[in-house]
């Protein structure tokens, strides 16, 4: 057998090794420790190196490895055998590491489009000057004020009793240079209105809201220039009264409507107050809101009885509210600001999603696209600016880490990523922020299901094989569970485990989400894989990993240059309806040239969803990379 | 003019299952039997085969089931006091296979155990030459107890043992494996639920030519046409080429309906039901026959005087093939 000199850098070791000797042997072979947290199976991507001269190699996979990874001369240590003489460089662990979350770090929202506050916004503050009163010039100061709008072309103007109780006072203090804020109609005609009157400069302020069944988000925007100053997330304070909107919509039917008002009302304050810490804008600072979300929520949140939603013919009491004063809504902002609610389709299909629709830019696009708002209800949309077709079905709260023994929202603190060994079935975690875990977030779930589907831990029905010889697998208090971490390594020093219920509701979810669009596609007669592009957006959109969003199934087996993550779409499109009042027209015409399927009419939904209650799917020809790595595994 | 009949083509065919092994095949069986093969719907003869023809199997119980009826306990009398005597009576009645059901409890009430359970399997191995299914009362923590000492006391006979379902089907797939028997997958009506638990069962080693499928279903006018559809709908994946669809069915037509009123009761139904044993018998068999059109590879009965009416409807069904 033909020997090879392979030589190691940055060490420049030499070692000799016969033909077929794995790099990740070669590397061991000369004293060097690499991180191999999957046991080399090429899945964790955590042993690449870089090979001068690819002709002194033969690569057996290349999984985790991109184009550019490979044009780099990037190589899987576990899976790359030596051939004839080569130099390979190892890089330094932190490299690789921030190699792989490049792809997952959060962006900062840019504007949507060039914004140009004078034409689109309908907000406005500036300084007015007006000519002190004297004897001669004696009229009163609404008068005078009204006069000095009317000049620049504000008549007529409606001014709130409680603007007016400031009007004198804040005229003198400010020697009669006051700032004000002035919002005109849209569309007109309708008086303009004054929102609030002030002795120091004003910045319009404005928010826009995204109420989800879990989570609500909010971006506090500046009017003037377009941007976004801070943005909040927090757990919907409704939870406690039900996880989905059905149960929301019986808690509000039996119990109380008030109350769950009442409780988002709560969940939004604390949002503000965050807000107000990070920007030092007070929430009486703002003065426009728009809010998206799904049509449950905009009922709770607007206080209309949501009854109706739940009983077929499943009808709303509005899909297009109009606006309203934040006053009438007890919300905590400038009580004059007015409140935009987002137009929806129907009762599953709501402003969140016209809104979501908006910001992937589906509503224009000339390609075959699939939109994907993955949340507590999956809703996914399908078309091309020629035509759309939707749907909704229930996930559960699974993938924002509600419902979950150990979930969490993705914060400091929560396992984002896992990888198993393949042998030992020991995890290596990836923790937000490095500390010591306390939970387990949205894409930390879809790797950890992932690696305990891939590692055989888990069964492809999702149960959890207790016959293991490992400790990480026990029957627990709610049946057989994985440890992820003991008590001695996270924060909370209690394990951190996924039990087989959390398993079953992840299951389901993903189940839902998928289900949903291949019924979608059916319903038009077009292949899920001709969609030449992937819209995913939802509350951790932007996080999730591709490939194991595809080993469990929860997206559809196509190349992966076809997805494309972009976050929470429902804030996003409430961000640009608040920008500009042709954007929110657009939501509004989105909405109505939706075509909504329900998909409670018949069985089609049903079948297509216990078949996907599988890893990945019953039909494992529909994830040919899947059934690969599979068939790989069983062999090993 | 000549009259053209349409023939479906099928590309595909149900798997053939060999039941129960000969001393020359490493067990006892005095014969085998291969259920499955058919490469057309149930007795479409003109558009393929059915080369095995549907078999019969009596369900006989480790202990006297006191909850049976008394119909059936009055027609098998002293012979359910013993299993073995039972299994030779069934083989008498006409049985192609004993489907033998381990009880919870013994006859004086207490817990069924594996060393009972093995002797029990013994002696019906010796009392008939039938090949043999044995199953669990239906306790996963039980059934997988009792199963894995029947499995290793029966090594090589090629049982076929149950119950697999999704929830526990690990510990019995891995005992059937180790001494060379066959398993029974069972799941609740569903097309995609059989497909996966035969999937999940696979992955764990067990070759497919080992697996019966038990897909569940109702009896007369409680389920059965769900029961049927689901039926239909996996023979014609299986027809198609869906591989993991492709096993021979079994069904239980006995236990559904002898569970329901029309069969269980006597008194104080309306008089119009006619007479309880000629209703108790019809609605055994009625079920039994319609599920036999259904595709059913293995029905398990109960009255020896089912099983003598669907054997003679099988017979017509497979009749006719020598005169197409």
């Amino acid at each position: 057998m033909t020997n090879h000199q392979v030589r190691l850098q940055p060490s420049n070791i030499i070692v000799e090794v016969p033909t077929g000797t794995l790099i990740s042997e070669v590397i061991h072979l000369a004293g060097i420790d690499i991180s191999q947290p999957c046991g080399g199976q090429g899945r964790c991507g955590r042993c690449a190196v870089i090979l001068d001269d690819e002709s002194g190699v033969r690569r057996r996979s290349t999984i985790r490895l991109s184009a550019e990874d490979l044009e780099d001369g990037y190589a899987l240590a576990c899976q790359t055998v030596i051939e004839g003489d080569v130099t390979i460089s190892i890089p330094e662990q932190e490299r690789i590491e921030r190699r792989l979350v490049t792809d997952k770090s959060a962006r900062k929202v840019e504007l949507p489009f060039a914004y140009d506050p004078v034409t689109m916004q309908s907000v406005q503050a500036f300084q007015i000057h007006l000519s002190p009163p004297t004897m001669q010039d004696n009229i009163d100061d609404l008068s005078r004020l009204q006069k000095a709008l009317a000049d620049r072309g504000y008549s007529p103007i409606d001014i709130p009793l409680n603007v007016l109780r400031r009007l004198g006072t804040v005229f003198r203090d400010a020697k009669w240079s006051p700032w004000i804020v002035i919002e005109t109609p849209t569309p007109p005609p309708g008086p303009a209105r004054l929102i609030d009157i002030s002795v120091e400069p004003i910045r319009p302020i404005g928010l826009a809201l995204d109420i989800g069944t879990t989570t609500v988000t909010a971006y506090m925007v500046d009017l003037t220039t377009g941007q976004v100053l801070n943005s909040a997330a927090e757990y919907n304070d409704q939870i406690n009264r039900g996880e989905d909107v059905i149960s929301r919509i019986i808690y509000a039917e039996k119990k109380d409507l008030n109350e769950l008002g009442v409780l988002v009302r709560q969940t939004i304050d604390t949002l503000l107050e965050r807000l107000k810490l990070r920007t030092g804008i007070p929430p009486q600072g703002i003065h426009k809101v728009t809010v998206s979300g799904n049509t449950t929520m905009i009922h709770l949140f607007l206080g209309l009885p949501p009854a109706s939603i739940r009983l077929t013919p499943y009808i709303p009491a509005a899909n297009d509210p109009q606006s309203y004063l934040a006053a009438e809504l007890a919300l905590g902002v400038n009580p004059h600001a007015s409140v935009y609610c987002l137009p929806g389709v129907a009762s599953y299909v709501g402003a969140d999603i016209s809104a979501g629709v908006l910001a992937c830019g589906l509503a224009d696009s000339e390609v075959l696209t699939l939109f994907i708002d993955v949340g507590t209800n999956g809703e996914t949309v399908l078309g091309t600016r020629e035509w759309m077709v939707t749907c909704a079905c229930s996930a559960g709260p699974a993938f924002e880490g509600a419902g979950v023994v150990d979930g969490m929202r993705a914060t400091e603190g929560a396992i984002e990523e896992v990888w198993i060994h393949s042998e030992t079935y020991e995890p290596t975690i990836r923790v937000i922020g490095g500390a010591k875990p306390r939970g387990i977030c949205g894409s930390g779930l879809i790797s950890l299901l992932s690696e305990l589907f891939v590692t055989g831990v888990v069964d492809r029905a999702g149960n959890v094989k207790l016959d293991l010889d490992t400790p990480r697998v026990r029957q627990g208090e709610h049946g057989p569970e994985y440890i992820v971490a003991w008590s001695d390594e996270t924060e909370t020093e209690r394990d951190i485990v996924l039990t087989k219920v959390d398993v079953n509701n992840l299951m389901r979810a993903k189940a839902a989400i998928y289900a949903g669009f291949t019924v979608l596609a059916e319903s038009v007669g077009v292949e899920l894989n001709d969609a030449k592009q992937v819209l995913v957006g939802g509350a951790f959109g932007q996080y999730i990993n591709v490939e194991n969003a595809i080993k469990i199934g929860l997206l559809p087996d196509l190349p992966w240059d076809r997805f494309h993550f972009l976050g929470n779409t429902s804030v996003l499109g409430s961000y640009m309806a608040l920008l500009s009042h042709d954007a929110f027209e657009h939501t509004r015409e989105i909405a109505q040239r939706m075509t909504y399927i329900e998909l409670s009419a018949d069985n089609t939904f049903y079948d297509a969803f216990t078949a996907a209650l599988f890893l990945p799917h019953t039909e494992i020809s529909r994830f040919p990379s899947v059934a690969d790595i599979w068939d790989q595994e069983k062999r090993d | 003019m000549a009259v053209e009949i349409p023939k479906e083509k099928w590309t595909s065919a149900v798997r053939e299952v060999t039941l129960g092994a000969t001393s020359d095949e490493g067990g006892t069986r005095s014969h085998t039997i291969t259920v499955g093969g058919e490469t057309a719907l149930p007795f479409l003869h003109f558009e393929g085969e059915t080369p095995n023809r549907p078999i019969l199997a009596l369900d006989v119980r480790s202990h006297k089931p006191e909850d049976w009826s008394p119909l059936l306990r009055q027609t098998w009398g002293k012979a359910m006091e013993d299993p073995a005597t039972w299994a030779q009576a069934a083989e008498e009645a006409g049985a192609d296979m004993i489907y033998l059901v381990l009880s919870l409890t013994t006859t004086d009430g207490e817990p069924n155990t594996p060393e009972n359970a093995r002797a029990v399997v013994r002696k019906v191995l010796e009392a008939t030459g039938l090949p043999l299914a044995v199953v669990g009362p239906g306790q996963a923590e039980v059934d997988n107890e009792l199963i894995v000492a029947v499995a290793e006391e029966a090594v090589g006979e090629r049982l076929l043992l149950g119950l697999c379902e999704e929830k526990n089907y690990r510990t019995i797939v891995a005992a059937a494996l180790a001494h060379n028997h066959l398993v029974q997958s069972k799941t609740p009506m569903d097309v995609n639920l059989s497909k996966q638990l035969v999937i999940l069962i696979n992955d764990m080693g067990m070759p497919l030519e080992r697996i019966v499928m038990d897909p569940t279903t109702g009896a007369l006018g409680y389920g059965i046409e769900y029961g049927f559809s689901v039926m239909e709908r996996l023979r014609l994946a299986a027809l198609q080429g869906d591989k993991m669809t492709q096993q021979p069915m079994i069904v239980n037509p006995g236990e559904e309906a002898w569970r329901v009123k029309e069969a269980k009761v006597g008194e104080g139904v309306p008089e119009n039901w006619g007479e309880w044993e000629r209703r108790a018998l019809d609605w055994e068999a009625l079920t039994a026959t319609t599920l036999v059109h259904s595709g059913a590879d293995i029905l398990v009965l109960r009255h020896p005087e089912t099983l003598r009416r669907v054997r003679a409807v099988i017979d017509d069904l497979i009749g006719p093939k020598s005169a197409a």
